[in-house]
């Protein structure tokens, strides 16, 4: 729009400029004219005043010569008055061509001739009066007289014809002059037509311009507006007092009010429950000065009164040097997330409770299950020491079986309390040496060892954080296993480790023992799940079990990959923790 | 209930406080084969223990104990209770208290060393653990330590 303005400007300005141009043009055009008007008349003074001394000086020589011939003295007063005229005019004339030299020049030999012409005329009337008519005559008709008569008719009329020829000369270069003039006019008009021209186009396209800009900006406007309104979040500003200038559609849909129940009516903190509208006005406060509430947690009142949990964000808008005008502040409704947070908050509590309750039931029931299974198993051995074969043999029987399942059963609750305590009173995690966790289970598993002829080797081990007594109890828990589950040849058992992108920290015990069908390898870490019978090896599938749950208390995992007769590894990973 | 045994000459007072008869009968049936003659007394809660121990009503002729057997899981009044009160009793802090108790938590081992228990044993699950600790507590206690023989109030 600037450029238009200043475009306009210059035109102006140059159409200013160029009437200025003309003005002085037609002033000096008229200033002109009237100068080839004084010319004109200059001239013909010049030429009146020279004829009216030839005709003078005619007149005089006429006079004089009736004169001479009458003798009549009424003839002289007319001669006198002749000559009289003559100086007169002659005085003008050497006025009026004062700045021609040539003419002042051709003055100089007319002034001696009719100084001449004058001296014998009056030489003749002299001779007339004393009545000598033939020697006045001679005066008069005299050579020198005739001579200097023809010399004033020639100046005379040379200089008549200088004043015409320059009067001549005036009147063409003043043509020209005009010429010229019409033609500079012309142009100017010209110029100043196009000048027009030209404004009255830029100042269209202009027009058009802002008409487009206009609509452009009225489009936004209400693409923007349509926006503000149906955006899925809360817009609306406050003034300084906190009340209303604006609130969207949306907004107004959550709290069911309509547009002008609000604008300029309500109060911000009017739709806040007591509680909100306190704090509100607290922040409030700070933030007519800091500038900004980030997520501020407030809850709103709908029109029906029911309360609506929200998140306030708001900015200041301030005027040029800083006061506050009004701000623009976004809510979104957080009623969902509030009660998916509450429900959330609640499984885990519900969950919590539970996990507590079920540790709480193992450790409480296998704990108290032990003093009544203690009475049977006591006194059923004692029942076998005392009376073995003092009854009939079925008794000895029945009560073998008795204290089988006894010992059984009390096996069954020890490992259940072990799966029970397995990980849950760990001591406070730090760095230890895992080559020294496998040597304190080897020490345990010494005697089977010894017993089975096993060989158990190892790769260097790393350091890791993690417990090192259940560590201890896991790789006791797998040696052992590899060892129970020996296969044909002697036990060969190989410990190592290897550690995995740097978060993870993989162990594995590789055995030469019987292998495990891959259908059941998730199944042997379940509680109690076992692969063999009591008469081919005894145990209660507790061992893998507790491997499972300390390594998975630590965020790790365990698993085996084996063939039929050809041994097993198992693995865990366990997370790395760096001193955490 | 209490029970008194009474044996020969120099006989040596065991105060059992135990409320599961099933184990008093074992207890005694362990110290049948004891090498000396043994006094066992036995009370059923931690109250009558304290009374025994007191010799309040019904007990004003009792024998001081030279040994105590506490169980800590007790009605009434708790075994660790028990324990506190001879521990800080002047006159009763001498007496021996073994901790003999199902329980095998380290909470309850630390609080009751803390609390000056002499010794502190897990009943083994099987009937010849028990005898076997019974036969130990015989041997150790009543026959290689020597107790203190305080003159009775």
């Amino acid at each position: 729009m600037e450029t238009v303005e200043k475009q306009v400007s210059i035109a102006l300005a140059t159409i200013g400029a160029v009437i200025l141009i003309v003005v002085w043009l037609a002033y000096s055009e008229g200033r002109a004219a009237v100068d080839a008007l004084t010319w004109v008349s200059h001239t013909h003074e010049v030429v009146a005043d020279l004829e009216g001394i030839l005709a003078d000086v005619a007149d005089a020589r006429l006079n004089a010569g009736r004169f001479v011939r009458t003798g009549l003295q009424s003839d002289l007063p007319e001669y006198q008055s002749s000559r009289a005229q003559i100086r007169g005019r002659l005085s003008r004339v050497r006025q009026l061509t004062s700045d021609n030299p040539r003419q002042q020049g051709r003055l100089i030999p007319l002034d001696q001739a009719v100084a001449e012409q004058l001296s014998l005329q009056e030489s003749g009337i002299s001779a007339g009066s004393q009545a000598r008519p033939e020697a006045a005559l001679q005066f008069l008709r005299s050579d020198a007289a005739l001579e200097s008569m023809q010399a004033i008719r020639k100046i005379i009329a040379d200089m008549t014809a200088e004043e015409k020829t320059l009067l001549r000369q005036r009147e063409g270069e003043s043509e020209v002059t005009r010429s010229r003039a019409s033609v500079t006019l012309a142009c100017l008009g010209a110029v100043v037509l196009l000048l027009l021209v030209l404004i009255s186009y830029i100042l269209t396209q202009d027009i058009r311009t802002r008409k487009w800009a206009n609509e452009a900006l009225r489009r936004s406007a209400f693409e923007f507006h349509d926006l503000y309104d149906k955006t899925p979040c809360g817009y609306f500003s406050l003034d300084f007092q906190g009340a209303f200038l604006q609130i969207n559609a949306t907004l107004l849909a959550w709290l069911g009010y309509r547009r002008e129940d609000i604008v300029q009516i309500l109060e911000f903190r009017c739709l806040l429950t007591p509680e909100s509208a306190q704090r509100f006005e607290t922040v409030f406060a700070r933030f007519t000065k800091q500038g900004r509430i980030e997520e501020l947690s407030l809850d709103m009142l709908r029109k029906g009164g029911s309360v609506m949990p929200i998140l306030l964000t708001a900015e200041a808008i301030r005027d040029s040097s800083g006061h506050y005008i009004s701000c623009r502040s976004t809510v979104s409704d957080i009623t969902e997330r509030k009660k998916s947070e509450e429900h959330l908050l609640k499984t885990v509590k519900e969950l919590k409770r539970s996990n507590d309750e079920l540790q709480q039931f193992a450790y409480v029931a296998s704990h108290d299950l032990q003093e009544p299974l203690r009475m049977v198993a006591s006194y059923t051995q004692l029942l076998a020491k005392r009376y073995k074969g003092r009854l009939d043999s079925d008794a000895d029987e029945f009560i073998a079986y008795a204290v089988d399942g006894s010992n059984r059963m009390q096996g069954l609750i020890q490992d259940l309390l072990a799966y029970s305590r397995a990980g849950t009173n760990a001591k406070a995690l730090h760095e230890i040496s895992s080559e020294n966790a496998l040597k304190e289970a080897l020490t345990n598993l010494r005697a089977t060892i010894e017993e089975s002829g096993a060989v158990v080797t190892h790769d260097p081990l790393p350091a890791i954080t993690m417990d090192d007594m259940q560590l201890a109890q896991v790789f006791q828990n797998l040696v052992g296993n590899a060892i129970k589950y020996r296969g044909a040849e002697a036990p060969h058992v190989h410990v190592s480790a290897a550690k995995n992108g740097g978060n993870e920290c993989i162990f594995s015990v590789r055995d030469n023992g019987m292998g495990i069908d891959p259908q059941y390898s998730e199944r042997i870490f379940i509680l109690f799940q076992r692969l063999h019978g009591q008469k081919e090896f005894k145990g209660t599938g507790i061992g893998l079990a507790i491997c499972k749950k300390i390594v998975e208390r630590l965020g790790g995992r365990i698993w085996v990959e084996s063939q039929r007769e050809k041994g097993s590894t198992f693995y865990f990973a366990v997370p790395e923790r760096n001193g955490e | 209930m209490m029970e008194s045994i009474r044996c020969d000459a120099m006989p040596i007072e065991v105060l059992l406080v135990e409320d599961s008869p099933g184990d008093v009968r074992l207890t005694q049936e362990a110290f049948k084969d004891a090498k000396v003659h043994i006094n066992l007394h036995v009370a059923s809660d931690g109250a009558r223990a304290m009374a025994f121990l007191n010799r309040e009503g019904e007990h004003a002729n009792a024998p001081r104990p030279d040994l105590v057997l506490l169980d800590l899981n007790l009605p009434k009044k708790d075994g660790r209770e028990v324990l506190q009160e001879i521990k800080e009793s002047s006159t009763l802090k001498s007496i021996p208290v073994v901790i003999l108790t199902t329980s095998s938590s380290e909470a309850d081992i630390l609080k009751s060393y803390r609390l000056h228990a002499n010794c502190y044993i897990t009943k083994p699950v099987g009937l010849e653990g028990f005898l076997t600790v019974v036969k130990s507590i015989d041997n150790f206690w009543l026959s290689v330590v020597k107790l203190p023989h305080e003159v009775s109030s």
